[in-house]
């Protein structure tokens, strides 16, 4: 494997990352009005993507880690006829917030065009370099 | 001086045989090192390729494997041309 493959493959996976990061995150804009949900979020890692390298060069591909849910105190909202309201009329709403998760989304979408940016680089640079043999 | 001159490149001629006679282990093991990676590159392609229309692989592994095998095609392709040419330029040399 070399540099250009493995630069591939890094990019590859930053964008399996970034879409997964998306669907989290429309996973919490559906959920954005159910009762008592909390937002699900997910914290990038590295890890090794293949051992064919020496320890310093290892190549360390991203990844997303396990989805922790967001524990901030969920908004009590005054809906009496709600099936799920308590006795004074109070039920827990979700603490998801739109502006985040919108921000949240245009994030991953800037992220995800950097990864594809970086693929077609990767590729343009190892296909010039074969046409230098071509002439 | 014709004798020196001559005996100095029958000496450089000798020395040059051992890098273009063949031998078994020189050269031919990263030869089949190469077309095996080769082979496992495009054999990976495929078979993504195949779990992919099945909707068992995410697409950026699809793309990325067929990106890998094209440049490894395009690899193959590049140094095969090259070798044909140099092949053609001897066969057209004037005896």
């Amino acid at each position: 494997m070399n540099d250009f493959t493995s630069a591939l493959s890094l990019s590859a996976s930053g964008m399996q990352a970034q879409a997964q990061r998306l669907r989290y995150v429309s996973e919490n804009v559906a959920n954005a009005d159910t009762p008592g949900y909390h937002r699900k979020q997910a914290a990038f890692e590295e890890v090794v993507q293949d051992a064919g390298f020496s320890d310093t060069e290892t190549p360390k591909a991203v990844t997303l880690g396990d989805v922790t849910l967001d524990e901030s105190a969920l908004p009590r909202i005054f809906q009496p006829g709600h099936p799920m309201a308590d006795e004074t009329g109070y039920l827990d709403g979700s603490n998801v917030d739109l502006v985040v998760e919108m921000a949240d989304a245009r994030e991953a979408q800037r992220t995800y065009e950097a990864n594809l940016r970086m693929f077609d680089q990767a590729r343009q640079m190892s296909s010039a370099v074969l046409d230098l043999l071509r002439r | 001086m014709e004798i020196s001159s001559s005996s100095l490149a029958s000496v450089g001629y000798s020395q040059a045989r051992d890098a273009v006679s063949p031998s078994p282990e020189g050269g031919s093991g990263t030869i089949s090192d190469f077309v095996q990676s080769f082979t496992d590159t495009v054999r990976n392609g495929e078979e993504t390729a195949k779990t992919a229309m099945l909707g068992g692989v995410e697409p950026h592994a699809l793309v990325q494997a067929l990106s890998q095998s094209e440049l490894a095609v395009e690899t193959a392709v590049a140094i095969r041309d090259k070798v044909v040419e140099a092949y053609q330029e001897i066969l057209r040399m004037p005896v």
